[in-house]
Formats: C-alpha cells, structure tokens, sequence
C-alpha cells in the first residue's frame, strides 16, 4: 500500500509539474472527436448515438496513449528496473500504474465531454452527470487491461502497433456496453435502460482488474 | 514412436475425411428448407468445436506454463493457437460461403459470427505478439498471459454481443442448424464430420507441437555448445 500510493503520488507530481501526458490525451481525444464529425454526416449523425459513439472512440484511443506513457515513463531511464528491485510488490506497481492511467484518460474525457457537447450541439444538463459514472467505468476498464498489456507489448517489436491489436478485441464488450449505456444516459433513458449494460462494464472492470493484479508480476519480471 | 503416432493419425484422418465428404454428398439426405447448401453445415459445425476447444487449450497451457514453468506448456499453447486458428478461419470462411445463398449477404453482425470474428482477432494478435518478441522465454511468459486473459475475455465478449444484437432488430432471422437435424442420417454425418475435423486437427496440432519441440531442443543444444565453447576458451 506504501509503495502504491509513493509510486502514485511520483506519477501525479510529474505529471503537474510537466503535464506531458494529460496534454498529449486530451489533444489526441480533442483529435478524434474533430475526424469524427468531418466523418460523419452532419445531416443524419447529430444526436446522443453518435455522440456516445463518438466519445468512445476518443475514450479507447485516449486510454492506449496513456497506458503506454505511464509505462514507458519508467523504462525510458530504467527506473523500473529501481521499482522491480525495491521491496515494493508487483501489485502495488500495477496497482499505482493503473491508477494513474485511470486519471490521466478521466481528464481527457473530461475533456471529450464538453467538447462533444458542442460539436453534437447537445444541452450540458443532467445527462452529463449521468453519463459520468459509465465513463468512469470504462476508463477503468481500459486502464487496467492497457497497463496489463502496455508491460507486455512495450518488451516487442512495433509496440506501437501490438497494443492496439491486442487491446482493442478484448475491449470489446465494455466498448458495446459502454456506447450502449451513454447513449442511454444521453438520451435521457431510464435507468432500467442501461442496468444491463452497465452489469457489463461492471463485470468486465472486475474481471480485467483482478486478472491485472495477478498476472502483472509474470509480465513485468526482467530475466 | 511418436512419429508412428502422428502417422497413424494422419491415415485415419485421411480414411475419416473420405468418409465424412462421401456421408455429406451421397449419403445425407437434402435438408427440405435450405435444400443442397445446408451440407456445408456438416464442415462448418465442428470446425467451430474445435476452434473453441483449442483456444481453451491455449489457455489451460499458459496456466500450467505459469504454475509449473516448462517450455513444453508454452510449445502446447503455441501448436494450439496456430491450429486452432486455422479452424476458425475455415469456420468464417465456410460460414460466409453458407451465408450468401441462405442470408443473401457474405456477412451480417449476428452475434455469433461478430463474437467469432472478435476471437479470431483477439488469436491473430496473439500469434502476431510470439512473432514479434525475440527472447524465446519473454514470450512464452507473455503469450502465457495473453493467452488466459483472451479466455477469460471470451464469456464476456459473447455475453454482450448477444445483448447487443437482441437489443437492435435482427436484420435477418437466424436458423441456426444443430437443433433440426431430423433424419437420423444427419446425425450419423455430423458425427462422423466431427471426428474426421477433430482427427485432422490432432494430427495437425502433433505435427506443428513436435516440431516446436523439436526447434527447443535445438535452441538448448546450441545453447550447450556455445557455453561449452566459452569453457574450452575457443572464443
């Protein structure tokens, strides 16, 4: 627990005082947001579909690029090889890397929201804060699958293109439930509307965290 | 002895795919609804037996590869994939060429096949990762996990596609074979067509697995030899 929130608290402070990788998200969900509405007919795609849609596109492509930087931040000058011989166990590694995934690709969302409340021409009103905790989920989510899988893609060759290729077909169900669940939320559905979809993501967090916690120190140990 | 093995199984599967192919084309009676295009069902069913019964077998591998360690776990999982992956691609392809005259369309996101087709991307991501490491024990660990993940994975992805498709109206009402086989003789077939493809797999999984081991064996020896070397102070 020690070692979880010292490794934490590093990875905030550094990321306040340079604010490379929130800067980096939130550009890069910015991006994806832009492409989309070229994309998109405006004529047919304005309503909260499209929007959750959109934002999910922004949330998977956001989350990629803040796993890898809260990973690689630490091998570009070896100090994970400093983590791995400190007494701190591999949970607590994954534990802090993943939170700290978890809050670089929340801010980006953060983000995306009120940037695809403009674009959608959509109302900032209470389906924000409905919408908030589905987000929340997913991130987390994605998180602890891309800091699980960042560790293991970081060590091949084109690791750029291996993370995605592995990440985004087991992110596959959360992608569903969570696109189903804020359209949902957008549009002003009941909650009974949604109670599936969010089982889902609820699922799959618990799922893909415990699965992280376990089998992160097998994927992280140098030989 | 194990070469004896994997040839005898070799024969049989050839004996069991003739079979199988005379059964399909003379033997079964015409299906009444979908008329001379059904028997494709006779292939396309146990390739998708197999194909999940081998991704299971990756997984169980990359647990007994992290339990116990041991490069013949990984060896097991790797022959696994690659097979395993073969039958899923024959299961996509010969469930596309079934789609086309029955649904009129090569492809529709019904669920099963949209759930399939995530699981052959989430395998070519696997295979692609072994490929893409060069340390042979960083990828074995990796694949390891990659592999038990994915299959955990797999519940969930079938779960929420199905949710997925109910939700929205079916594009297509889906027959899905396996509950109508009336005839006796579709049964007799589907089973003979099952063992032939679960024959023909094992046969290809032994090949591809000896010669895994065959290439450890290999990498030990060379291994061996380059230390001895180093000892006798010939380099």
């Amino acid at each position: 627990m020690a070692a979880f929130t010292a490794i934490l608290r590093k990875d905030l402070r550094l990321e306040l005082r340079s604010g490379q990788s929130t800067i980096a998200l939130v550009a890069l969900a910015l991006l994806v947001l832009v492409v989309l509405v070229f994309a998109l007919d405006p004529a047919v795609a304005r309503g909260p579909e499209t929007a959750a849609g959109a934002l999910w596109v922004a949330l998977v492509f956001s989350g990629m690029l803040g796993a890898t930087r809260v990973l690689t931040a630490e091998s570009e000058n070896g100090c994970i090889r400093g983590l791995l011989l400190s007494p701190a166990d591999r949970a607590g590694l994954y534990a802090a890397k993943l939170a700290a995934a978890f809050i670089f690709m929340m801010v980006a969302e953060a983000a995306g929201v009120v940037m695809m409340v403009l674009f959608f021409n959509l109302e900032f009103d209470a389906a924000m804060m409905r919408v908030a905790p589905v987000l929340a989920l997913g991130a987390l989510g994605f998180a602890s699958l891309a800091t699980l899988l960042a560790a293991i893609t970081s060590r091949a060759r084109a690791s750029d293109l291996m993370l995605p290729l592995l990440a985004v077909p087991m992110y596959v169900p959360a992608l569903i439930a969570g696109v189903r669940a804020s359209a949902a939320a957008l549009s002003g559905a009941p909650f009974s509307a949604a109670r599936d979809w969010i089982g889902i993501l609820i699922a799959f967090d618990v799922l893909f965290v415990t699965a992280g916690y376990l089998l992160f120190e097998h994927v992280i140990a140098e030989e | 002895m194990a070469r004896k093995i994997v040839t005898s199984l070799g024969v049989l599967s050839l004996i069991l795919v003739i079979a199988a192919l005379y059964m399909v084309f003379e033997y079964v009676p015409t299906e009444a609804d979908e008329g001379i295009v059904q028997r494709i069902f006779y292939f396309h069913v146990p390739c998708a037996w197999i194909a999940f019964m081998a991704f299971g077998l990756v997984a169980v591998a990359g647990i007994f590869y992290l339990w116990l360690g041991g490069q013949i776990w990984d060896d097991l999982g790797h022959g696994a994939a690659e097979t395993g992956m073969l039958f899923c691609t024959l299961m996509l392809i010969s469930g596309s060429l079934w789609a086309r005259p029955m649904w009129g369309t090569w492809w529709t996101w019904d669920s099963r096949l949209t759930s399939t087709f995530i699981l052959w991307l989430l395998y070519g991501g696997y295979l692609m990762l072994r490929v893409m490491i060069d340390d042979s024990r960083q990828v074995a660990r990796f694949a390891a996990v990659i592999g038990i993940v994915a299959a955990l994975d797999v519940p969930v992805i079938i779960l929420s596609v199905r949710l997925w498709r109910t939700i929205h109206p079916a594009v297509l009402v889906t027959r899905q074979g396996g509950h109508g086989l009336e005839d006796p003789r579709m049964v007799a077939t589907l089973l003979v067509s099952l063992a032939a493809i679960t024959v023909t797999f094992a046969w290809l999984f032994l090949v591809r697995f000896a010669e895994l081991r065959m290439g450890t064996r290999l990498e030990a020896l060379a291994r061996g030899i380059a230390l001895a070397e180093v000892r006798t102070g010939d380099i």
